[in-house]
């Protein structure tokens, strides 16, 4: 069984002209990064919704199709139960995930724990080791509503993985980090894939994940079309062909007229202009 | 364009509690210039911007924003002068459709209503949102939100523009337009501070590094004598690319280095 398994859903926002998903599959299975990226308004933030069942439990719309998220349809209002604390859903604007009851980041990271009645010992050593992952120990006592943009996104980062989620499902979880921050959210995310859980991260930043992801499922007009290993999907047209982009340095190579398959990094640019 | 100097901090402290989130920070942008402000998670970056907005005043010492002193006054006071591209747009959005959320601000400063309509078009065409232009602001993805409120903070050309992580969340062609734009409004003359940890755009449209540490001003020079130097300030792989072929002299960016690069179509080398 996939971690997350979606079957030719579609899902529509209320009042919108046109459908966000549509006739959308697919799967992200334990122990490996799913990596999903595509043009703005491609779908992959919808997809995360819903595999979360925030869409439409809480967005309101349509949805069609099948969808098991750990096996079961998060949509429906009794298996939310079954899933608390096993997947987590990360979005773009970390001030959004904030509980805005908790005083301390320290019980801003502890509170989903308390509320699923882990033993107190048990939730002071999983926040002290979040804490200390995500670089923010030192940030234990302070008021969350106080924190910069990054800090917040790595409290949030925090507070998710004292839960140690089967599933992990992440939208642009970067987009306030420093360089540090990055780095140490790509080996987090590698590490609970090693773990054995299921991550699935929705991102454009191809510069970061190319190294990161096992696998790359490109979005277009709100379904998968394209998908592979990102060493090969990045190098290729039909990435571009699909709205999305590549790294950095095959956007460059793309430019200045250079056919495929292009050079990723830099190592592989500085081979290719001085042959 | 006013001749006045677009942004002076002068011996700046601004703490939220006992600590200083800033201390003793002096730094002036004249017209034109473009200014990446770097610094770690929590260095103080985003507080200085809000300074510059009037949205905090300091404990001691001065900001002045085109000219005026920002003590005794209110953001909206600096209105018809600043755009500010806030770190979670979603609190700057407000109208029933983008182009009413774009027009805002030459309303209030009592454009015409043509004068209005041509440069609300203008800039919604700039960053690819006129297919958006009716639709709400909230039914819009998060990325596609942030363009929205950038196009907001362009419109009126400001004399000084602020954008807190304008690249954000951003798929590239959204990337490529936002850099066009804020390059062109530089031209035009407008100031530019950015807080980014996109070193990739800083080097692509702004040219001054200024580096927050602990509350104070560590580093001002040159961004790409900067970048690469020190171990959290990593070269972006076109500033990194173009060292390593010793093209270092053009701007490291798409639009400046694909020429250079295709010059020798035969091969593709240099």
């Amino acid at each position: 069984m996939s971690a997350l398994d979606l079957r030719l859903v579609d899902f529509t926002y209320p009042g919108a002209p046109s459908p966000a998903l549509s006739q959308c599959t697919l799967c992200a299975e334990a122990g490996a990064v799913t990596w999903l990226t595509g043009a703005l308004g491609s779908g992959t933030s919808t997809a995360l919704l819903v595999a979360a069942g925030l869409a439409p439990r809480h967005t309101g719309g349509l949805r069609a199709g099948q969808v098991r998220t750990l096996g079961v349809d998060p949509a429906d209002p009794s298996s939310a139960r079954d899933l608390g604390g096993r997947v987590a859903l990360v979005l773009p604007s970390p001030v959004s995930q904030l509980s805005g009851i908790a005083e301390t980041v320290a019980q801003e990271v502890a509170f989903a724990p308390a509320n699923l009645g882990w033993a107190a010992g048990r939730i002071h050593d999983g926040v002290a080791r979040a804490l200390d992952i995500l670089g923010i120990s030192h940030l234990a006592d302070r008021d969350p509503a106080t924190l910069s943009g990054g800090e917040m996104q790595r409290t949030v980062l925090a507070a998710t993985l004292v839960l140690a989620p089967e599933l992990w499902l992440l939208d642009e979880p970067a987009s306030a980090l420093d360089a540090g921050g990055r780095a140490l959210l790509h080996r987090l995310l590698r590490a609970e894939a090693e773990r054995g859980s299921a991550v699935v991260v929705a991102s454009e930043d191809a510069d970061g994940l190319a190294g990161v992801a096992d696998r790359l499922v490109v979005f277009d007009a709100g379904r998968p079309v394209l998908e592979g290993s990102p060493d090969a999907v990045l190098r290729g047209d039909p990435v571009w062909e699909a709205g999305a982009g590549s790294t950095t340095i095959a956007a460059l190579a793309r430019a200045a007229q250079v056919s495929a398959p292009r050079p990723l990094t830099v190592e592989e640019g500085v081979a290719q202009w001085t042959r | 364009m006013d001749a006045v100097t677009p942004l002076v901090l002068d011996g700046v402290r601004f703490g939220y509690g006992a600590e200083p989130v800033l201390d003793g920070v002096s730094l002036r942008l004249e017209a034109g210039e473009g200014v990446a402000l770097l610094g770690a998670n929590g260095a103080g970056k985003t507080t200085l911007t809000r300074l510059a907005m009037a949205l905090r005043h300091p404990q001691q010492g001065s900001v002045s924003t085109c000219g005026r002193d920002t003590a005794r006054r209110k953001p909206e006071d600096l209105a018809d002068v600043t755009g500010y591209l806030f770190q979670h747009p979603e609190a700057q959005l407000f109208a029933q459709t983008v182009r009413g959320e774009v027009a805002f601000g030459p309303e209030r400063l009592r454009w015409a209503a043509g004068r209005v309509a041509m440069a609300v078009a203008a800039v919604l065409d700039e960053l690819g949102l006129a297919p958006h232009a009716d639709k709400h602001p909230y039914d819009l993805p998060t990325p596609t939100r942030r363009l929205v409120a950038l196009a907001a903070a362009l419109v009126a050309s400001p004399t000084l523009l602020i954008l807190d992580e304008p690249t954000a969340g951003l798929d590239r062609n959204s990337r490529v337009r936002v850099a066009r734009a804020v390059t062109a409004r530089r031209r035009a003359g407008t100031a530019v501070l950015a807080v980014t940890h996109d070193f990739g755009f800083a080097v692509e449209v702004l040219d001054r590094a200024v580096v927050l540490d602990r509350a104070r001003i560590t580093h001002d020079m040159g961004l790409t004598d900067l970048l690469g130097r020190l171990p959290e300030f990593p070269a972006p792989p076109l500033l990194e690319l173009a060292r390593r072929l010793g093209i270092e002299k053009v701007r490291a960016s798409l639009d400046a280095l694909a020429p250079v690069l295709t010059s020798h179509p035969e091969t593709g080398t240099l």
